[in-house]
């Protein structure tokens, strides 16, 4: 046993998926690809106002005023064509894509072959899982897939409200099949009206050899198919592993608003699509077609894989906020990768984030409040170069991101002293020296005597290469109680990497004192204030 | 009499959730967390207030007011817990600091008070880190004066629905709907910079010097 699922329509059909809200008006389609451009598809309510194939825009807009045309689009097609196989894959896995808006089933193994009633209702399932996606389908069950797709066609062509045709009795089904059904080219079809052959039934009475002979090696063809006299092997699709939704703008974008609008209808069937496997969004990948020719990418993450579309839509919203392109938006694609929702057995005492998706999102805005490289956890460099670090995103919802704090509780305060404020950059200063030793400070920090002193300590690294560094500290403390770090250095002071600190005691100064002169220090060294104790 | 009770009505239909009356307040409010600093501890009477903002003014430099903010997200840390620290000046030194600390860490490196205060606003909003921590106290008076009494109301209101510890350093006192206000009046001498840490915690002079309606209760 076959089943059939047929889109009627289906370049009007995927066209209008993303706009729904059109599906009941009067709309018309066009193929531009076509030398005659003339309509090839139309809504029932463009048919009722006596707009028919064939015409041009201009005739189809006399006859209905309120007519929407809108142009065929292989992209959606595509898309659409993939939503198709994705739905029936949850119904069957011996599908195949027959053609752009028909797919065939094999039904081996399924319980519904066993009686009418429920394959009418298993049709019906299948039709409203369609409906999701904004698709109308016909379904037709039959012995052999090519009688399946007849009794689909036949469905689509009566009135009857009914989403499934069970083929029974081939034969009188057959016998009493209209030959407008059968897709046969439209001169053939005039030659068996001439003939007054109205049923394939009549048709097939022609024999096969009778039929060879005066239409051609075609008629064969559709005589194996109107006899089910054997059954063809299906060429089975494979489930696409990346879902994709993409539109070409009729007219450039240039403000955001139009762009999320689609947006938000991608993400929505995205998340469905996706949630028909029982799966969930793991990634995001957006692209965005510019009418310079120059394309915009961006992959989200989600930290969270979930099937939520309004979590996945604020996350491009965030995102596309703060984006600028050089030149509007011409094409939209989207693509989601599915993923298995995160399942997580915590620890009793464990600390982690109630919403990582959301977490995600306020990361973005502060990160387009403050820039990128101002928000996210330090990482500090393998270096004794002072304030050496670099910022990376937090990872608060994997385990691996956050390391073991019991490790720090053995090492509890094994910092000693105040907190240091420090002055990014670090501010000059003239520092006058008495006897070796910082008396006077002027800055624009601090001023005035300096009443109190540790020091120096130098310190120096990449003396291997050309970032090489040396430096001599001080702790001071001017005469309001304020304790500072200042320092003297050659090279303009920086972030960058560095080995080497000495502090303290008499062996380590004399070292790096050596150090120091080694590394070649200016005639005249700069005094920098790097930063308050508090 | 009337009018105060219409009024209430209205905002009640118009604003759901919203409090109107000193009592409802009282309802949110009640939970503590031990920052593991007892002095801190038993000068705040348990903890740092759930759901509302404590201020710290350290109005002197090297008075300790960055040290007390480090020691209670150190702790918090070592505790497991994830904080926020944003900063108006970009100066935390995070080279102080281990790397297990600093994984607990979301730092938010701000320019100016006005942009802390907006990033304070957004992580608050988002309610997942139990602890943020906003140090305001490098940023000069000029930049305090964009800064009127309703946004620290406002941030107040942000806070208060959710179980988020928000403990502000300021130069001065400025936060009206402060839980409450610890004042740091400690001076130190270069030696200090040689002293372990806890010691050094001891010797901190901390005040209370505004306590609005604590309620005795344990996290």
């Amino acid at each position: 046993m076959f089943a059939v699922v047929l889109i009627p329509n289906f370049s009007l059909q995927a066209v209008l998926r993303h706009e729904p809200e059109l599906i009941a008006r009067a709309v018309a389609l066009t193929d531009p690809e076509l030398s005659k451009l003339g309509i090839i598809q139309l809504t029932a309510k463009a048919r009722s106002e006596g707009v028919w194939e064939g015409m041009t825009a201009s005739q189809a807009m006399a006859r209905c005023s309120d007519l929407v045309i809108k142009s065929r689009s292989p992209a959606q097609e595509h898309a659409a064509t993939e939503v198709l196989i994705q739905t029936t894959y949850t119904f069957s896995p011996f599908i195949e894509s027959t053609s752009p808006g028909v797919c065939t089933m094999d039904l081996r193994g399924l319980r519904i072959v066993e009686d009418e009633t429920s394959a009418r209702e298993w049709a019906e399932e299948i039709c409203k899982a369609l409906a999701q996606f904004y698709l109308d389908g016909r379904i037709g069950f039959a012995v052999t897939p090519e009688l399946a797709l007849l009794g689909a066609n036949y469905r689509r062509a009566t009135t009857s409200s009914a989403p499934a045709f069970i083929v029974s009795k081939p034969v009188e089904f057959v016998s009493g099949l209209p030959i407008e059904i059968l897709g046969l080219p439209a001169e053939t079809l005039e030659t068996l009206n001439r003939w007054g052959i109205g049923t394939a039934g009549a048709l097939l009475g022609l024999g096969k050899d009778q039929l060879a002979q005066r239409l051609g090696p075609a008629a064969i063809e559709v005589f194996d198919r109107l006899s089910g006299s054997s059954i063809r092997p299906l060429k089975l699709a494979a489930l696409p592993e990346i879902f994709a939704e993409q539109m070409e703008f009729e007219n450039e974008i240039e403000t955001l608003e139009p762009l999320l609008f689609v947006l938000k209808r991608f993400t929505e069937q995205l998340s469905r699509r996706i949630g028909l496997l029982y799966l969930v969004v793991a990634e995001l990948h957006l692209k965005l077609g510019l009418t310079s020719g120059a394309t915009y990418e961006a992959v989200f993450k989600v930290p969270s894989p979930t099937g939520n579309a309004e979590i996945l839509f604020r996350m491009l919203h965030t995102h596309l906020e703060n984006v600028r392109t050089d030149a509007p938006v011409s094409s939209l694609w989207l693509a989601a990768k599915p993923g298995w929702p995160e399942a997580h057995q915590f620890g009793l005492f464990e600390t982690t984030l109630r919403n990582p998706n959301q977490f995600a999102e306020t990361l973005a805005r502060l990160e387009a409040l403050c820039g990128p490289d101002r928000v996210g956890t330090p990482i500090l460099k393998p270096t004794l170069r002072p304030d050496s670090f670099r910022m990376k995103p937090p990872e608060f919802c994997r385990s691996s991101g956050l390391k073991k704090a019991a490790k720090v509780k053995a090492a509890r305060f094994r910092r000693c002293g105040l907190q240091l404020r420090r002055f990014r950059p670090p501010v000059a200063a003239r520092v006058e020296f008495r006897e070796r030793f910082p008396a006077l400070i002027r800055s624009a920090v601090c001023n005035g005597p300096i009443v109190d002193r540790r020091g120096p300590f130098f310190s120096s690294g990449n003396w291997w290469d050309d970032g090489r560094w040396a430096r001599e500290e001080w702790d001071v403390q001017t005469a309001d109680g304020a304790m500072y770090r200042i320092f003297r250095t050659r090279e303009k002071p920086d972030q960058n990497g560095s080995e080497r600190r000495h502090r303290g005691n008499e062996t380590d100064l004399t070292e790096a004192q050596s150090q120091v002169k080694s590394a070649s220090l200016p005639r005249r060294l700069q005094c920098f204030v790097e930063g308050v104790y508090d | 009499m009337g009018n105060i009770i219409q009024l209430r009505q209205l905002l009640a239909e118009k604003f759901p959730g919203l409090r109107t009356r000193a009592e409802d307040l009282e309802q949110c409010r009640g939970t503590f967390q031990p920052t593991g600093l007892p002095q801190l501890d038993e000068l705040l009477q348990g903890g740092l207030a759930k759901g509302g903002l404590t201020e710290i003014v350290s109005p002197q430099q090297s008075g300790g007011g960055t040290f007390l903010m480090c020691s209670i997200f150190r702790q918090a840390a070592q505790e497991g817990q994830l904080s926020a620290f944003v900063e108006g000046s970009d100066s935390l030194d995070v080279t102080q600091f281990e790397e297990e600390i600093l994984s607990r860490l979301l730092w938010v490196r701000c320019r100016t008070a006005a942009e802390a205060l907006k990033a304070a606003d957004l992580i608050l909003r988002d309610t997942n880190l139990p602890l943020v921590l906003l140090d305001l106290a490098g940023n000069s008076a000029a930049q305090f004066r964009d800064i009127t009494a309703t946004n620290w109301y406002r941030l107040q209101r942000l806070v208060e629905q959710t179980s988020t510890i928000c403990v502000v350093l300021t130069p001065r006192a400025m936060i009206a709907p402060a839980e409450a206000r610890i004042s740091l009046n400690s001076r130190f001498s270069l030696e200090a910079l040689e002293r372990d840490a806890e010691q050094l915690l001891s010797e901190l002079k901390l005040e209370i010097s505004s306590e609005r309606s604590r309620i005795v209760g344990f996290a």
